[in-house]
C-alpha cells in the first residue's frame, strides 16, 4: 500500500501509473524565471499604484519570499519520506524542483521590486516581524513539526497523522494560502497592473494546482486502500484545520487591505476564502462548510483558455518536451 | 448570493491594522469621497439610477445587480472616480453570463470617457483637435483641415455610433488609442473624435474625411493600428510592417541595422529582418585573424535592442528574424527561444522564422542529406530562388564548400520541435513566395523574407526596406440574414484601397531606405477579419463546402475590386514607378500563378485585364491578410480568417484580462433553452468546447467547433483556395492541442505541397491545467478518470495502465 513504511524501488510493474503521468505532464510545463519580463512592473510600482495598492503588494511579496521554501521543507521532511512508491517520489522530486523555480522567481521579484537593500532584507524577515505573515508561517511550522517524531507510519494513527500533514499543505497552504495570494495578483492584473508578476504567477499557479492535484490523488489512493482511516474524527480534524487556516488568511487579508482597495473589499475576500475552502473540502470528498459563491469575477478568468498576441505579454501555453519522429502520413 | 447580503447590510469592515480577527461590522455606513473632497454616504438608489440610464434597449440586463456588485467592491472613503470604475467592472464581470452586459459596460465606460474629455473643456471634435495641436500632438495640416471645416466636421460626428462598440473594443480604444494630454494623461478625444481624427489625418478634403469617418466608425473596415495611433499627428508613421534584408557580412552593416530597426519600431512598426548574409560560427575573420562567433551573439544584441524600444508606451517593439536553412548556424538559431540553456544564447523577445527553399522540402521528403554553408563561402545563395538557387546549391555541394552535412529530416525534426515547444520558428516558403510575387518578374528583384506576421511578401535589398500599410475589412458587417451583400463589400474595397494608397504619400518614413522603396512599389495590404462571424451568422460549419465556397468567393471579390480600384487610381494619378518591372505589366495576375484556378464568370476579368494593360496599376501589391489581433477586438469580431479558438476565452492585453463569450452560441443555446449556470460551468470545464454539452443537436455541435476541433487539413486547404486572390500572403495560424513531431511534420509538408507562401504560429495548449477555481470540483476520488484519460490513443506512450 502507498503508505506502507519503507523505500520501495520497484518501477515495474508500476503500481500507480497516475503519478508517473503527472510527473511526465509536469515536465512539459517547464518554465524559467528568465522568461518573465518584469520591466513593466517597475513603471507600475513607481507611477501607477495607489499607496493602498503598494501596501498590499509589499505585504504580498513578503509572504511570497518564504512561502515556497516552507513548502519545500515539508516536502523533504514529510512527504518524500512516507509516500512509498518510486513513481510518486519521482513526482515529488519534480515538485521540489518546481518549488525551487518558484523560490528563484520570488527572489528575483523582490530584488527587482525593492531596490533598497535594507527594505529588501526586512521583506525577507517578514516571517518573523510581520504578525499577519508570522501567523500563517506558524500554522505551517506546526504541521511540519507534527511529523518530526513520526519516523515510520507503523500505526493507523501515524498514517492519519501523515494524512493531516499532507492535507494541511496540499489543501490549506497550497490550496488556500496560495490561492488567496493568486487572487490579489489577478485582481491587480484585472486593473492592468503588474503584468510581469501576473505572467510569472500564471506559471506558478499552474504548477501549484498540479501539486495540489497530486496531494489529493494521494489522499484518494490511500482512501481506496484503507477506507477505515477516514472516520468522523478525521473529518472533524480536517474541518478544524481548514477553519484555522481560513482565520489566518483572513487576518492576512485585513492587513493587506487595511488602507482600502477599491474593487477588493474585505467582505468579498472573506467570501472568496470560504468559497475556496469549500472547494478543498469537496476535493476531499467532504461536504462544503460555507456554501459561499465566488465573489471575484477576475478569478473566473483563470479557468478560461488564454489568447494572447505577441505584441503584448508572452504566451504561457506552450509545451516543452515534445515526442515523436518525422512522418508524413499522420492525420492533422 | 453574497451581493444580496451586501445590499441589505451595506456595512464594511473598519480598516484594520494587524490585530485580532474582526468580522465586518454591519452598522457602519459606507461613504464616498466626492471630487471636492467631501464625504457623502453611499446612495444605492443613485447608483441604480445612473446604471439604469445606460440600459435602454438592453432587455436582459439588471441594473440593480450591477449596482449591488459595485457597492460590494467599495471601501469606506473610496472616491467617486473609483465608484465609476467599479460600476464598469461590475458590468463587465457579468458578460460571461449575459453578453448584453458587454454593451452596458461599454456605455458606462463611454459616459466615463465623455466626462473626462468634457472636464478639459472639450465639447466638440474641432476643440479636441485644437487641444491636441496646442499640446504638440496634432499636425499643422490636420489642424488646418479641421479649423477650415469645423462646423461641418463637428456636425458629422455621430456620438451614438459608439454604441455599436462592445466593451472590449471600447476598452482597447480607451486604453491605447485615444490621444492623451501629455501631462495629465487624460484623453482629449472621445471614441468618435478619434475616428474622425484618423479620417481627417488621411483625407485631403472635408467631404472625403466625412465619408471615411462614416466607413471606419461603422466598423466595416478598420485601418491597422499604426494608422489609428498616428494619423493626424505630428508623427504620421502609419505603416504596419517593415522588411529589412540581411545586413551585409561586416560589423558596420550589422550595427547600422540595429539603428534602423530601432528607428522603425519606435512609431509602432513591426519588423522582419533577414540574417542569412552574416557569416556563421567558426568562420575566419581576416582583419583580426580570429574566428567568428556566428549570428547568435548579434541576435542577442538585437533582442535587447528590440525590448528597449517602447512604442510610445502602447506596445513593445517586436521583430522576427528570418534565416534560410542552409545557414550553418541554423540549429543554434532554432534554439534561440528555448527556455533552458545558456541565457547568453537565448532571445526571448525575438520571433523566429525559417525561409525555406523547395529543395530542402524535397530532400526531407526523399530522406536525403542536407548541407550547411557559411554565407562567406556562398554569398550568392540569398539572392537566388527556384532553379537558379538549386543549381548554385548543388554546385556549392559539389565543390565541397559545405561546413557540415546532416540528414535533411533531422533538421526538419528540429524545426518541428521548435514549433511545438515554443510556437515559434514559422515555416515560410522562399520559392513559392518568389514565384508568386508580382514584384519578382525581373531578375535581381528578390523576396528575401516575410514580415513580423508572415502576411507580407515584398522584395527588399540592402538600401531598400520594404514597407506595407494595412487595413482590414470586417466581413461580419457585410453579412445579414439574406447572406453576403456583395455590392456593399465591393464598394467598400474601392474606398479602402484609396485610403491605403493615400498612406503611401503622407506617411512619415523613419528611414530613407523605407521611403525609397515604398514610393517605387506603393504596396498595400487589404486584409479580412470576421470570417468566423460570417460563418456563424449563416450557420455554416467552418470546413463545410458552402463555407469554403463563400471564403473563396469573398477573396476573389476583394482582389478583383482592389485591382480595379488601383487601376482607377493609376488612371487618375499615374502608375507606380516600378510598374514596368512587375508581372502585372506582362499581363500576369495572381490567379495566373496558381494551377487550375477558375475565375468567376460574373466578374469581368477580361475587361479588368484590358484596363490594367492600358493604365497600369497604382500599387504593386494589394491584398495581405494580417492577424488583426487588436483591430478585431475594436470591431468586435473574430480575428482574421481564423476559426474561433474557444467558445469562451479571456483576452490578455496590456489593460488586463477580458472574458469573451461566443454571443452566437449564447443566442443559440437560449433558443434551445439550454443557457444555464450548468451550461456555463460545462463550457468552462471543457475549456470552451461544446462537444460534451448535453442536449445539443448535431448540427449545432458542428457549427460551434473550435480551432482545436476542426481538421487542420481543411484550414490549409481553405488557405490554398483563397491564395490565388491574395497577392501577398496570409497570417495562417495552425492549431494542435497536443503537438507531436510526427503530426507537425505531416502538416507542414502538406502546407508546402499546397503551395502556401507562409504559415504563422503553431498554437498548442498547456500540458496541464490550473485546478479550476470557480467550477464546482469533483472529489479527487473520482479522478481515477484522470488515469483513463491519459490512456488515450492520442498519447499511447504515456499510458502505463495496459502494460
Amino acid at each position: 500500500m502507498l503508505l506502507d513504511p519503507g523505500m520501495d524501488l520497484n518501477l515495474r510493474p508500476m503500481r500507480y501509473p497516475v503519478f508517473y503521468d503527472m510527473f511526465r505532464n509536469a515536465i512539459k510545463n517547464t518554465w524559467t524565471v528568465e522568461e518573465v519580463d518584469l520591466s513593466g512592473d517597475i513603471v507600475d510600482l513607481e507611477n501607477r499604484l495607489s499607496s493602498a495598492e503598494r501596501h498590499l503588494i509589499n505585504r504580498l511579496v513578503a509572504f511570497f519570499a518564504t512561502g515556497d521554501t516552507i513548502v519545500s521543507n515539508n516536502l523533504v521532511l514529510s512527504l518524500y519520506q512516507h509516500v512509498n512508491a518510486p513513481e510518486a517520489r519521482l513526482y515529488l522530486a519534480r515538485q521540489l524542483y518546481e518549488e525551487g523555480v518558484h523560490i528563484q522567481f520570488y527572489l528575483t521579484l523582490l530584488d527587482t521590486y525593492i531596490p533598497d537593500h535594507e527594505e529588501r532584507a526586512a521583506a525577507f524577515t517578514a516571517v518573523e516581524n510581520i504578525p499577519s505573515i508570522r501567523q500563517k508561517a506558524d500554522f505551517c511550522f506546526r504541521w511540519t513539526d507534527s511529523m518530526s517524531d513520526v519516523r515510520r507510519l507503523g500505526s493507523r494513527d501515524d498514517r492519519r497523522q501523515f494524512l493531516m500533514n499532507l492535507i494541511s499543505f496540499g489543501g490549506a497552504v497550497e490550496g488556500l494560502f496560495f490561492y488567496a495570494a493568486f487572487a490579489y495578483v489577478y485582481f491587480l492584473r484585472s486593473k492592468g497592473l503588474l503584468n510581469g508578476l501576473a505572467s510569472g504567477t500564471n506559471w506558478v499557479f499552474r504548477d501549484e494546482s498540479c501539486h495540489m492535484r497530486f496531494a489529493f490523488e494521494v489522499v484518494a489512493t490511500v482512501r481506496r486502500e484503507e477506507p477505515e482511516l477516514f472516520d468522523r474524527d478525521m473529518e472533524r480534524r480536517v474541518l478544524e484545520m481548514m477553519e484555522e487556516a481560513l482565520g489566518a488568511e483572513y487576518r492576512f487579508a485585513e492587513d493587506l487591505l487595511s488602507e482600502g482597495v477599491a474593487g477588493m473589499s474585505l467582505r468579498d475576500m472573506r467570501s472568496y476564502l470560504e468559497y475556496v475552502a469549500d472547494q478543498r473540502l469537496q476535493n476531499l470528498g467532504m461536504e462544503p462548510r460555507y456554501g459561499t459563491k465566488n465573489p471575484f469575477p477576475f478569478m473566473d478568468l483563470q479557468d478560461v483558455p488564454e489568447l494572447s498576441n505577441f505584441f503584448e505579454r508572452r504566451v504561457s501555453a506552450y509545451q516543452t518536451a515534445v515526442a515523436g519522429e518525422v512522418s508524413f502520413d499522420e492525420s492533422f | 448570493m453574497a451581493t444580496e447580503v451586501a445590499l441589505l447590510e451595506l456595512g464594511v469592515a473598519e480598516p484594520a491594522r494587524p490585530g485580532p480577527v474582526t468580522e465586518p461590522s454591519p452598522g457602519s455606513a459606507m461613504r464616498v469621497r466626492k471630487r471636492n473632497g467631501s464625504l457623502e454616504p453611499v446612495d444605492v438608489n443613485k447608483i441604480v439610477r445612473a446604471v439604469a440610464r445606460c440600459c435602454d434597449g438592453l432587455s436582459a440586463v439588471d441594473s440593480l445587480r450591477v449596482a449591488t456588485r459595485t457597492i460590494s467592491g467599495l471601501y469606506d472613503g473610496a472616491t467617486t472616480r473609483e465608484l465609476d470604475e467599479l460600476s464598469i467592472q461590475a458590468a463587465a464581470a457579468l458578460i460571461a453570463e449575459e453578453p448584453q452586459y458587454s454593451q452596458l459596460a461599454a456605455r458606462l465606460l463611454g459616459t466615463y470617457i465623455d466626462k473626462e474629455v468634457e472636464g478639459q473643456a472639450i465639447h466638440a471634435f474641432s476643440q479636441s483637435i485644437a487641444a491636441g495641436h496646442r499640446t504638440g500632438l496634432i499636425s499643422d495640416a490636420t489642424l488646418e483641415l479641421v479649423a477650415g471645416n469645423a462646423r461641418k466636421l463637428d456636425d458629422a460626428v455621430e456620438p451614438e455610433r459608439s454604441r455599436s462598440l462592445e466593451y472590449f473594443g471600447l476598452r482597447t480604444v480607451y486604453d491605447r488609442y485615444l490621444l492623451r494630454h501629455p501631462e495629465t494623461r487624460k484623453p482629449i478625444e472621445t471614441p468618435q473624435y478619434f475616428f474622425m481624427r484618423v479620417a481627417c489625418g488621411l483625407a485631403q478634403r472635408c467631404a472625403e474625411a466625412v465619408d471615411f469617418y462614416r466607413l471606419i466608425s461603422s466598423l466595416a473596415y478598420l485601418p491597422s493600428s499604426p494608422t489609428l495611433f498616428n494619423a493626424g499627428t505630428r508623427h504620421s508613421q502609419l505603416s504596419s510592417c517593415y522588411l529589412l534584408d540581411s545586413p551585409a557580412d561586416d560589423l558596420g552593416s550589422i550595427y547600422d541595422r540595429y539603428k534602423e530597426v530601432a528607428q522603425l519600431s519606435q512609431f509602432a512598426g513591426g519588423i522582419g529582418l533577414a540574417y542569412h548574409r552574416v557569416r556563421s560560427r567558426g568562420s575566419l575573420i581576416r582583419g583580426t585573424n580570429g574566428q567568428s562567433n556566428g549570428i547568435v551573439p548579434f541576435l542577442k544584441t538585437l533582442d535587447s535592442s528590440v525590448a528597449a524600444v517602447n512604442q510610445g508606451g502602447r506596445r513593445k517593439g517586436a521583430a522576427c528574424v528570418y534565416l534560410e536553412p542552409w545557414h550553418a548556424d541554423v540549429e543554434e538559431f532554432l534554439e534561440l527561444r528555448d527556455n533552458t540553456g545558456d541565457e547568453a544564447r537565448r532571445t526571448h523577445n525575438l520571433n523566429l522564422a525559417n525561409w525555406i527553399p523547395d529543395l530542402f522540402m524535397r530532400r526531407v521528403e526523399a530522406g536525403e542529406g542536407w548541407s550547411l554553408f557559411d554565407p562567406k563561402d556562398v554569398p550568392q545563395l540569398p539572392d537566388l530562388w527556384g532553379e537558379d538557387f538549386e543549381r548554385a546549391y548543388d554546385a556549392a555541394e559539389a565543390r565541397g564548400l559545405a561546413r557540415r552535412q546532416l540528414p535533411a529530416r533531422d533538421l526538419y525534426a528540429r524545426m518541428m520541435r521548435s514549433l511545438c515547444q515554443t510556437g515559434n520558428g514559422w515555416m515560410n516558403f522562399k520559392d513559392s513566395a518568389n514565384r508568386r510575387c508580382n514584384q519578382t518578374a525581373q531578375a535581381g528583384n528578390v523576396v528575401h523574407l516575410s514580415n513580423l506576421c508572415t502576411e507580407i511578401i515584398e522584395v527588399s535589398r540592402d538600401q531598400e526596406t520594404a514597407v506595407c500599410n494595412l487595413g482590414s475589412l470586417n466581413l461580419s458587417a457585410f453579412v445579414g440574414p439574406g447572406g453576403l451583400d456583395e455590392a456593399e463589400l465591393r464598394s467598400t474595397v474601392g474606398m479602402a484601397v484609396t485610403f491605403l494608397d493615400r498612406v503611401v504619400d503622407i506617411n512619415f518614413y523613419p528611414t530613407a531606405g523605407a521611403e525609397r522603396s515604398n514610393l517605387r512599389w506603393r504596396p498595400v495590404g487589404l486584409g479580412l477579419m470576421g470570417l468566423q462571424d460570417a460563418f456563424f451568422k449563416l450557420r455554416l460549419p467552418f470546413d463545410s463546402e458552402p463555407a469554403r465556397q463563400l471564403s473563396r468567393r469573398v477573396q476573389e471579390l476583394i482582389y478583383f475590386e482592389a485591382l480595379s480600384a488601383s487601376c482607377r487610381l493609376a488612371e487618375e494619378l499615374g502608375r507606380h514607378p516600378s510598374f514596368a518591372e512587375t508581372r502585372a505589366a506582362q499581363g500576369v495576375l495572381q490567379p495566373d500563378l496558381w494551377e487550375g484556378v477558375e475565375l468567376s464568370p460574373d466578374l469581368d476579368w477580361p475587361g479588368l485585364r484590358a484596363r490594367i494593360a492600358e493604365h497600369g496599376l497604382r500599387n504593386s501589391l494589394l491584398v495581405a491578410i494580417a492577424p488583426t489581433a487588436t483591430i478585431a477586438s475594436i470591431a468586435g469580431c473574430y480575428e482574421c480568417i481564423e476559426p474561433q479558438v474557444s467558445n469562451t476565452f479571456k483576452r490578455e492585453t496590456l489593460s488586463g484580462e477580458f472574458l469573451q463569450v461566443n454571443r452566437y452560441l449564447v443566442e443559440e443555446l437560449r433558443r434551445l433553452d439550454l443557457w444555464s449556470d450548468e451550461a456555463r460551468s460545462e463550457l468552462k470545464r471543457s475549456e470552451g468546447s461544446v462537444q460534451q454539452l448535453a442536449g445539443l443537436p448535431e448540427d449545432v455541435r458542428a457549427l460551434f467547433r473550435t480551432a482545436w476541433e476542426i481538421p487542420q487539413r481543411s484550414l490549409i486547404e481553405m488557405a490554398a483556395e483563397r491564395a490565388p486572390f491574395v497577392d501577398q500572403s496570409q497570417s495562417l495560424n495552425l492549431f494542435m492541442a497536443n503537438p507531436s513531431i510526427g503530426k507537425a511534420s505531416s502538416m507542414y509538408l502538406y502546407a508546402w505541397k499546397q503551395g502556401l507562401k507562409s504559415t504563422y504560429y503553431l498554437r498548442s495548449r498547456p500540458a496541464t491545467r490550473i485546478m479550476p477555481t470557480t467550477v464546482g470540483t469533483a472529489p479527487a476520488a473520482a479522478s481515477e478518470g484522470a488515469a483513463q484519460v491519459a490512456c488515450s490513443l492520442e498519447n499511447p506512450e504515456t499510458c502505463e495502465a495496459c502494460q
